[in-house]
């Protein structure tokens, strides 16, 4: 066997030589990437000819030659002869676009409650806080009210303000929370128990110290928010950005737990709920959004009591929804079909009931599983929010259509869509990018082979 | 019965908590409730409707379907004059629907091969320029770029009388785009069975050339051969019996162009849109199954010997098309149903034609809603089951 | 390692070594990006000669065998196989690989195609044979390896061994006068090995040219001519099975046959 003596050669490895210059560096990455071969050039230098000719006629067109201050179309084409974008018109009709017809007095409610779901949902990216699924839950399921309070005004009965209450008092709790387990505590649970002096004593009594504080939180709330005297603002007015963004929001707040069980049901052993779901599914995948759309407003208020008279917002509210769920149902089957069987049969052989075994096991890994398809999914929504626009809802895109439309600023069409087309890229591409950061991150070690 | 078997058959009488918790109870108790659900609002509904349509004096059924419908449609492939009956209209929407859903995904599916084979080229400006292409297109509402086209392009063209045209055959201006018609002559027929034969032949010399390479080991090029026989038999058959071929060609009369052939600025708003803004998801599809290919099969292939060409042919295409079927497939469905969005700029298809002004019209609501819902699912079903057999063949050939 | 297990069943297969130069390597150098991958390589081959190649993981014997086939392109130096010498030219490519075969790792059947197709492939449409032809030569060959009732399944149905009998099937159906290995059966089980090395047996007694990188020791003691050990990019040492084994001259080289004898 080979033993190292004294007599051995010593191997010294020959120092790393640098590579030939014109294979890296900059030469050598122009080389590999761009001039490969005659062909391979000839492509890039028509491609950069190609990009750099448009690259210049937007520059030209969106910077160079463009009017910002004027007051009506006629004057910028004057000024442009059609070579330059007219910006003052988007400038002017900026509120309109964002708010729709939203009275300009109480826009800082719509904006306050923008901050207020961004400051809620904020601790999901905080390091230390715990109990981030709560977050999440509590801003679905309640903050809708909040919002809808804020936004609509006026007196919305008791129910509404009910809900408002439980919302204020969550919102509060997420913060404390934090507060809390940036102190040092371990959530604010326990800050609570500790506080009341029930700390170490039988932890069932937990649940009254929990319900106890909530109650409190609920009835200060309730007199907070009974202190308020909003203007009623009618749903006819919303619009803009801002009716796009509810409407999208609630589908793709609902959209989720409703597919899932359209996709349970669809799974399940069970004829008669697998027959519903899937035909609920399939009939509403098959068909165009307008198509449903449609139905919401021509055919909806046949199905319905007259003396109901339902607004034509909550029935296109309703209509996205379904649309929403019957997408995301197919999501959560795919998802639930790649985990595999051992998984189920594990859960079960630790005596887990079917839904533990849903929520604890299968849902989490397959939650994972299909975070690329629900986030596209939820771009798609938004992108298709637009339709609301065909029957009418003043958002966004009817929004730029009626400022082309407008005697002022009769003609100016490109301008508005450029600038809707930004908002729809940035808003959708930073989705699908961080999309993707989640998948590298918390997806990782899964799906992948 | 079959309760008993499984459950504990010893027991004659079960407390109602335990009878409660059996599972099969439960499934049964379930489903009664949902279905009793279901049809309770289904009821509902039902007594709604028959209340609200007797309060406007309406009743339901097919039978306006008949009856004729006053207004008149822009543009239609299938022919129409104003008081056809509706259920016409609903043919004649069908009709513009495919029209434009049919071009646009043949030209989809082309753009979205060459872009997707772009992304994945090695020259690092031209994957750049198909990456922000696609990323672009994906990330704005189609609804959006429709109205692009159709507001800050089409529109925007010239009057007629100041048409772009080309070779003076072709013009295009704010009323559309107008080609010139062929006119067939007496004996064109003889051009058109030639199409036909040469169809064939080209078909038959492919087999043969195949088989003699199979047979024999030589190759015969039986690419460019097809190819001559596809143009220049018919292109023969065409000149020697005369060129019975005459064209009426677009002329300005007044303010407006006659003869020729014409598609309105709104169809060529919508085909553009939809070619562009699917051909981004095709691109991905192709791009993915192309990835989906692993690089062993490329370096094998080329360790026997098979050039860059062939080995696309033979070893990257069949695989990579298992992955880019299914999802181009359903690409195809988003085309037939985004088409719908024709109704933003006019163009007369099945839901701005039936759904929205025959339903004003008549007032048929449900009926309407039902029939153009009928439509899609159809097409739906239909190329679902296409691609459920292809699955099945693709499936066959593996195992 | 099978060192025992093959070195028992026999002695070092005779040599055929004639003194025709079929590789050519003189002064390559490789790189990638940075990364000095080969340097200053010289190795001549000789026809009916057995290379076994080994050395640590990322020394560069892949690297290596993939330049003769030009699966990697190099930088510097001269490359020359059955005296063709390896440019930018595509015929002169074309001409190397049709005469060289190669074996991977991961074997890289085509799953969309049979057995049987997978091996009459490259004959009928590089070679131009006929396909009755290219299927009777596939059969022998599938024969040779002893898989021929599994003609006609897919690769997706078989197993490992059988899988990499095929792949050797499939180059050889090219009629090659060299063969590369690149690890043929670290991909496999250890009960699959040995049916795999057993056919590249064969094949050294049919006195084929054979690179092989392989860790497989009783291999190299049986059937190589010459071992090759690499170390960061370099050729450290060479010399026959018997010297190689029982007398290394470099510290090196004796490091790794005490790590990789000493189970
Ligand atoms: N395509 C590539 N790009 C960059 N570096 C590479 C590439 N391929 C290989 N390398 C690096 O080059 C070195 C040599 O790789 P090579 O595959 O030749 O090693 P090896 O000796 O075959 O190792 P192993 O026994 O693990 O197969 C390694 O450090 C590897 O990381
Ligand atoms: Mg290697």
């Amino acid at each position: 066997m080979a033993e190292l003596t004294h007599t051995d050669a010593v191997f010294t490895p020959k120092p790393s030589q640098p590579p030939p210059p014109n294979t890296v560096g900059v030469v050598g990455w122009l080389r590999k990437n761009l001039f490969g071969g005659p062909f391979d050039s000839v492509m890039t230098i028509i491609g950069a000819g190609l990009l750099a000719y448009f690259a210049y006629g937007l520059f030209q067109y969106t910077i160079v030659n463009a009017v910002w201050e004027a007051d009506s179309y006629r004057e910028c084409l004057d000024v442009t002869q059609g070579a330059g974008a007219c910006w003052a018109g988007v400038d002017k009709w900026m509120n309109n676009y964002l708010y729709g017809r939203y009275p300009d007095a109480e826009q800082w409610r719509v904006n306050l409650g923008g901050i207020i779901l961004a400051v809620w949902l904020a601790p999901f990216w905080f390091e230390k806080v715990t109990q981030k699924i709560a977050v999440g839950v509590s801003a679905v399921l309640t903050y809708p009210f909040l919002a809808g309070a804020l936004f609509l005004g006026g007196d919305n009965g008791l129910f509404m303000q009910a809900m408002s209450s439980v919302a204020l008092t969550l919102f509060a709790a997420v913060w404390l929370n934090v507060a809390a387990c940036y102190s040092g505590r371990r959530s604010l649970g326990a800050v609570l128990v500790q506080v009341t002096g029930f700390a170490g004593k039988d932890d069932r009594l937990y649940k009254w110290v929990y319900l106890a504080a909530f109650a409190v939180g609920f009835v200060v709330a309730f007199i907070f928010q009974s202190t308020w005297n909003l203007a009623p603002v009618q749903t006819t007015n919303w619009g803009g950005l801002f009716l796009t963004l509810v409407i999208s929001g609630i589908g793709i707040s609902t959209a989720l737990p409703s597919g899932v069980i359209l996709a349970l049901g669809r799974r399940s052993k069970m004829p008669v709920i697998r027959v519903f779901c899937t035909a609920f599914i399939e009939l509403f995948r098959s068909v165009p959004l307008i198509t449903i759309l449609f139905m919401a407003v021509t055919m909806m208020p046949l199905f319905l009591p007259v003396t109901l008279n339902p607004d034509k917002l909550v029935l296109v509210i309703v209509a996205v929804c379904i649309f929403a769920a019957a997408y995301m149902a197919e999501i959560v089957r795919g998802g639930l079909q790649a985990i595999n069987t051992g998984q189920y049969e594990a859960a079960r052989a630790v005596g887990l009931n079917y839904w533990k075994m849903m929520t604890l096991i299968v849902m989490p890994q397959a939650l994972k599983l299909m975070i690329p398809n629900i986030v596209g999914n939820f771009i798609g929504l938004l992108k298709d929010t637009t339709l609301v626009s065909i029957i009418g809802l003043y958002d966004i895109l009817l929004m730029v259509r009626a400022s082309g439309q407008d005697p002022k600023w009769l003609g100016m069409h490109t301008e508005p869509m450029l600038f809707a087309a930004f908002v729809f890229f940035v808003i959708c591409f930073a989705m699908s990018k961080y999309s993707q950061h989640l998948e590298r991150t918390i997806g990782g070690g899964y799906g992948r082979r | 019965m079959a309760v008993l078997e499984k459950g504990s058959p010893h027991r004659a009488s079960r407390s109602l908590s335990e009878w409660l918790h059996d599972e099969r109870v439960r499934s049964v108790l379930y489903q009664a409730i949902v279905a009793i659900v279901v049809i309770a609002v289904a009821r509902y509904l039902f007594i709604n409707t028959s209340e609200n349509l007797q309060a406007r004096g309406m009743s339901a059924g097919f039978d306006f379907l008949s009856t004729g419908a006053g207004f008149s449609i822009a543009w239609s492939v299938l022919p129409y004059t104003a008081g056809d009956s509706y259920f016409h209209v609903y043919l004649v929407g069908i009709g513009n629907t495919l029209m434009v859903a049919f071009v646009a995904i043949i030209c989809t599916t082309l753009l979205g091969f060459l872009v997707g084979i772009m992304r994945l080229s090695k020259n690092w400006l031209i994957a750049q320029v198909a990456s922000w292409y696609v990323e672009i297109l994906r990330n704005t509402p189609l609804l959006l770029q429709i109205l692009f086209w159709f507001l800050a392009v089409f529109s925007l063209l010239p009057r007629p009388n100041k048409s772009l045209s080309l070779l003076d055959l072709f013009y295009l201006n704010n009323r559309g785009l107008y080609i010139p018609a062929p006119v067939p002559g007496d004996g064109f027929n003889i051009t058109l069975i030639a199409v036909l034969v040469a169809v064939g032949a080209t078909y038959a010399q492919a087999v043969w050339a195949r088989k003699r390479h199979f047979d024999t080991g030589q190759r015969f090029p039986a690419f460019w051969t097809g190819l001559g026989i596809l143009f220049g038999l018919p292109l023969l058959v065409f000149l020697v019996t005369g060129a019975p071929l005459t064209f009426d060609y677009p002329a300005l009369k007044g303010f407006n162009f006659l003869g020729g052939a014409s598609v309105p600025p709104a169809f060529c708003a919508l085909l553009l849109a939809l070619v562009i803004y699917h051909s981004a998801y095709m691109a991905e599809a192709v791009r993915a199954g192309i990835m989906s290919v692993s690089h062993g099969q490329t370096e094998a292939a080329y360790s026997l010997g098979l050039r860059p060409g062939m080995t696309l042919r033979l070893v990257i295409i069949p695989q990579a098309m298992r992955a880019v079927v299914p999802p181009m497939i359903s690409n195809w469905m988003n085309v037939v149903k985004n088409s719908s969005l024709a109704i933003a700029i006019g163009y007369p298809d099945l839901v701005a034609v039936y759904m929205q002004t025959s339903l004003n019209q008549s007032g048929h609501a449900i009926e309407i809603v039902a029939m153009v819902m009928l439509f899609y699912m159809s097409v739906s079903l239909s190329i679902s089951m296409a691609l459920n057999y292809y699955n099945k063949i693709v499936q066959l050939k593996e195992r | 390692m099978s060192l025992e297990t093959v070195d028992s069943e026999g002695q070092h297969i005779a040599s055929a070594v004639s003194d025709e130069v079929v590789i050519n390597l003189s002064q390559v150098n490789k790189w990638y990006g940075d990364f000095h991958v080969l340097k200053d390589i010289d190795l001549t081959v000789y026809k009916g000669e057995r290379i076994v190649i080994c050395g640590p993981s990322g020394s560069g014997k892949s690297t290596l065998i993939r330049c003769i086939n030009r699966l990697e392109e190099h930088q510097r130096g001269d490359i020359q196989v059955n005296g063709v010498t390896m440019d930018t030219n595509l015929k002169n490519i074309d001409a190397i690989r049709r005469d060289v075969g190669m074996v991977f790792q991961q074997f890289n059947l085509f799953p969309h195609l049979t057995v049987l197709e997978n091996c009459t492939l490259a004959p009928i449409w590089v070679k131009n044979m006929a396909k009755s032809e290219a299927e009777s030569v596939a059969m022998t060959l599938l024969e040779r390896v002893q898989i021929p009732e599994q003609a006609a399944k897919y690769p997706g149905q078989l197993s490992g061994g059988q899988q990499q009998r095929v792949a050797i099937a499939r180059s050889l159906a090219m009629n090659p006068n060299i063969m590369l290995f690149d690890e043929p059966t670290s991909a496999l089980d250890p009960e699959m090995i040995s049916e795999v090395l057993d056919v590249m047996v064969g094949l050294a007694e049919s006195g084929m040219t054979m690179l092989v990188v392989t860790h497989e020791m009783g291999f190299a003691k049986r059937v190589a001519d010459r071992v090759i050990f690499m170390d960061q990019g370099e050729i450290v040492e060479q010399n026959t099975p018997d010297e190689f084994f029982n007398n290394p001259k470099s510290d090196r080289t004796k490091l790794f046959l005490s790590q990789i004898l000493a189970h």
